[in-house]
């Protein structure tokens, strides 16, 4: 039951996680400056609003109260109420999380078929050319700002050569019945392939940007870990079956260093959901990033870090299913749980 | 020079013995490694060769360069540069191309490696390692999968057909043992190379796998190089043995003959140094001091800082090849008596 | 301030190659650069010229100017104080709280170490940026605040490093030995420990300069890092931005210096890397 007892580890140190980070929130909000309930009431509320808002809260009661009755509202998922729209964060939050979704997958997607392939080429002809020249391109590729990027290629796709749509998720009026919340899905399920081909269009920037950091990061990884499963003792007695590089490196290398690689995926998929502050801002497209990045911008601080609790959640679940992978993608784990073969 | 030993330099090939029809032929084959700062010879013109069914055994320490000359007669290590030729069934195998080479693994030369714990892929089904071999050739899957589970049970690999789909974590060191040797041997190869295919294990173990190498290579006439540090394990085995000390051959004869009368100090000082059923000693000797590391290897017989019956000349020149009356050839100023 | 190259011991100047040499030569000009710039840099670029906005890249102006009309060139090179010393502080503070957290968690009882290396595990969970923006904007806009930010995230990485090279080195045998002669715990890890732990630290914050400077860029680009009319190059960015269509070089070159600077440190971490680890060389 190996298996099962790895799973509840990390089940464990996920809650812990998100614990930690709700002490984090809670401890941000005593620290803000000025009175919390006029605050959290917003800048123009009148006296009434803020005793209102203060009692609602219950600040009042003694800090380790308090500290307790918030820990229950987020079991509750009450995450706070945004000043400016009076909404629950969390009913905000939910309206605009599939579209951060959909991007984070056509970038995990577009950045895993850039990523796979280079390491594969580079690892099967370590030092040569291609290889100098991947590496190169992957250090470029991890060093280059998000948001800088997000801006010059819109700047040069959209306005200048007006190759894709600037901004935006999807052209005037052409819109498919919201079902999903993920345009292109959505216009999949009303069968409008013109609105999906649209929605794409608007998808393929900001996809690119979270895709090229992404890929560089993954094919980094690969690399060494496909170089370090080739020189190993393990590499001697395929060679000697008389395998091809190609094979040695399909067969035998990937497989193995698939492992530490959808760990690092996890991790940087939920990393994206930070850089979407940066991005969805840059292309104006509905997202958790760009809600976060409005609630800074009208100082909205609640709202701020209902949404980072949130992201939080999002965060370590993605890290949670990433592990999770990983454990079924190894067989002596996989194996005890199953009980295959002899002892 | 004695009337009893012909000398003979190494460059003059030595004389033709009753021996089977050659398979691997292996001449002046020299291996270097170029490091940061020079080219380091791992293994100097080293001569040999391996008949059809024969069983030889290459020992030595470690650091001897047994391990490196193993590897290059499959040319398995990209790093060393290799020179020289090496002859199997007609062909030079250091003039073939890579794919031509590849083509030659498994097929016609296969090999098995030390550590059974890492000679297997850890995600990949025991089934598919040892078929392996098969598929690259073309060989249809269930054909493979046949032929694998042959010689799985040819080894002796119990309930075989229920484990083919199990993994190596399941298998104890013994059974992934035959496991290795299962895909070195299921493309049928003319010659085995088996890298201290013993020596992870416990002894037990160890007596099984070599009554098992044994009872193949008779049936299929298959020929083996076994390299190991142990004669203990060759005594049994080998027809032929070669001692390797510092990158070359410095005694090459019959088995039965050489450990009976083992001509260089450095083999009598191997022999001694196992433990013998027919003979009582106060405790194990073992050859003083290491051997040399191949980057500073000491001037004349790279043995002679360690050698009990070393000379003066010892140190200054590099003993040539001699053959003694028992049929040894041997590099040794005792016997070279140059 | 000098940076102290690796180069400077003659014994090992023959060990590097002609790229490596030219990397460290890069970051070493970059840190000059930072040292000198606001010196060298002409006074006008804090103040605005109407009658000069938004021109294009001429041989007066070698990379346009601002909407303020000021000389995009010379504020990158004064700003370039402001950009990589703030990273480099932030890099500094959280390498001093990892190092703390280390210490303690080796030096510590059992449960301070299973207590820190839990928090630490939270932390490394933890999404940076976002709670980097959180903790900013609750200390309001402001480079300052970015700094602090980023040090408070930064630091689970190196602490978990720290303690596992830490625990190797206590179980050395001059550690024993030292030991043996009395020397007390903490000056056994002040003196020690930690000196002897430290130089998988040194490959480490090359990675992390490069990797800090497009976190903070990012706060600055989103308004809870420097504020204009600082001219850090994320906020340079940042105030650039509208007027893009008309004036792109004054949002790309900006980035272009974060991604010089940035790719210089992230290949000399790479070379330290392989330097630390040879079985990566190519």
């Amino acid at each position: 039951m190996a298996y099962l007892r790895l799973i509840s580890q990390r089940l464990v140190m996920t809650v812990l996680t998100l614990w930690g980070l709700a002490t984090l929130v809670f401890i941000m909000i005593k620290l803000i400056p000025g009175d919390e309930a006029q605050v959290a009431a917003g800048p123009g509320a009148n006296p009434e609003q803020v005793a209102s808002v203060a009692k609602r809260l219950g600040l009042d009661l003694p800090v380790l109260q308090q500290y307790l009755n918030f820990l229950l509202r987020m079991l509750r998922g009450d995450l706070g109420t945004s000043v400016v729209s009076s909404k629950p964060v969390l009913t905000e939050l939910a309206a605009v999380l599939p579209s951060t979704i959909e991007l984070m997958i056509f970038a995990s997607i577009i950045g895993t078929l850039i990523a796979f392939p280079m390491a594969l080429v580079a690892a099967s002809y370590r030092g040569k050319a291609f290889d100098g020249i991947a590496r190169i391109v992957a250090v470029t590729g991890g060093a280059m700002p998000a948001f800088w990027l997000a801006l010059m290629l819109q700047f040069f796709f959209g306005n200048v050569w007006r190759i894709t749509p600037i901004s935006g998720q999807h052209s005037f009026g052409i819109a498919s019945p919201n079902v999903t919340g993920m345009p292109t899905l959505d216009a999949l399920l009303a069968g409008d392939i013109p609105a999906f081909l649209d929605a794409l269009a608007y998808l393929i920037l900001p996809a690119f940007v979270f895709a090229i950091p992404f890929a560089a990061q993954v094919f980094r990884l690969l690399r060494a870990s496909l170089l370090g499963v080739l020189a190993s003792d393990m590499m001697l007695p395929v060679r000697a079956k008389g395998a091809s590089t190609s094979r040695m490196v399909l067969r035998h290398a990937l497989p193995n260093s698939l492992l530490p690689t959808v760990s690092l995926m996890g991790v940087l998929v939920g990393g994206m959901v930070g850089g979407a502050i940066l991005v969805e801002t840059v292309f104006a497209r509905r997202g958790v990033g760009s809600f976060l990045a409005n609630s800074v911008a009208l100082k909205d601080t609640y709202a701020v870090l209902g949404a980072v609790m949130f992201v939080g959640i999002a965060v370590c679940l993605v890290n949670l299913v990433a592990d999770i992978i990983t454990l079924m993608l190894d067989p002596r784990i996989r194996g005890t749980q199953f009980g295959a073969g002899a002892k | 020079m004695g009337v009893d030993t012909i000398l003979t330099d190494g460059i003059i090939p030595a004389p033709v013995r009753r021996r089977p029809e050659a398979l691997l032929q292996v001449e002046q084959l020299s291996i270097d490694i170029a490091t940061r700062d020079a080219n380091v010879r791992l293994v100097d013109n080293v001569s040999f060769g391996i008949g059809r069914g024969e069983r030889v055994a290459l020992v030595g320490e470690s650091g001897s360069g047994k391990s490196v000359t193993a590897q290059a007669l499959m040319r398995l290590n990209s790093r060393v540069k290799l020179s020289g030729r090496v002859n199997f069934d007609g062909k030079d195998l250091l003039s073939l191309s890579p794919s031509q080479m590849a083509a030659m693994r498994g097929q016609r030369m296969g090999m098995v490696f030390q550590d059974p714990m890492s000679s297997l892929d850890p995600l990949m089904t025991i089934g598919d390692q040892v078929a392996e071999t098969l598929r690259i050739r073309g060989i249809s899957k269930r054909n493979a999968r046949q032929r694998a589970l042959d010689v799985l049970d040819e080894l002796k690999v119990e309930r075989a057909a229920e484990r083919l789909d199990s993994f190596p974590h399941e298998f104890s060191g013994g059974m992934r043992q035959r496991v290795v040797l299962a895909m070195a041997l299921v493309g049928e190869p003319d010659l085995l190379i088996a890298d201290e295919p013993t020596t992870a294990l416990d002894v037990r173990v160890q007596e099984r796998v070599l009554d098992l190498l044994d009872e193949i290579s008779r049936r299929r006439s298959l020929a083996v190089l076994l390299i190991t540090h142990d004669m203990g394990i060759v005594a049994g085995f080998a027809d032929r043995v070669m001692v390797m000390y510092s990158g070359r051959i410095v005694e090459e004869n019959e088995a039965t003959l050489l450990f009976a009368e083992p001509q260089h100090p450095y083999t009598r000082g191997l022999l001694e140094a196992v433990p013998r059923a027919d003979v009582t000693v106060d405790r194990l000797r073992s050859i003083p001091g290491a051997p040399p590391v191949p980057a500073a290897r000491p001037s004349g017989c790279t043995f002679h800082p360690r050698c009990d019956r070393a000379m003066a000349i010892c140190s200054s020149v590099e003993p040539g090849e001699a053959i003694t009356p028992s049929g040894a050839r041997v590099r040794c100023h005792l016997y070279g008596a140059g | 301030m000098t940076l102290v190259l690796p180069t400077a011991s003659p014994r090992r100047k023959a060990n590097f190659t002609a790229y490596e040499l030219t990397v460290f030569g890069v970051v070493a000009a970059l840190f000059l650069l930072a040292l000198i710039g606001p010196m060298i840099a002409p006074a006008d670029i804090y103040t605005s010229n109407m009658l000069e906005t938004l021109f294009p890249p001429s041989a007066e102006h070698w990379l346009g100017t601002d909407d303020q009309g000021r000389d995009i060139f010379w504020r990158l090179i004064a700003g370039s104080q402001l950009s990589l010393f703030a990273t480099v502080l932030v890099v500094i503070l959280y390498s001093i709280i990892g190092m703390i957290v280390a210490t303690l968690a080796t030096v510590g009882p059992r449960w301070v170490d299973e207590l820190l290396m839990r928090v630490t595990d939270i932390g490394l969970s933890l999404p940076g940026l976002v709670v980097s923006l959180g903790i900013a904007t609750v200390l309001g806009p402001s480079l300052q605040s970015g700094i602090i930010a980023l040090a408070l995230t930064g630091w689970p990485m190196t602490a978990r490093i720290l303690r596992t090279t830490m625990r190797q080195t206590m179980e050395q045998p001059f550690v024993e030995g030292a030991r043996i002669l009395g020397v007390s715990r903490t000056r056994l890890m002040l003196k020690h420990v930690l000196p002897n732990s430290l130089d998988v630290l040194i490959v480490k914050w090359a990675g992390d300069i490069s990797f800090t400077m497009l976190i903070l860029a990012g706060l600055s680009f989103i308004g809870v890092g420097a504020q204009p009319p600082s001219p850090e190059w994320g906020a340079m960015i940042s105030g650039a931005r509208g007027n893009m269509s008309i004036a792109w070089w004054a949002v790309a070159a900006p980035g272009a210096a974060i991604v010089i600077n940035a790719v210089a440190f992230a290949l000399l971490a790479d070379i330290l890397q392989v330097r630390r680890d040879p079985s990566l060389r190519a």
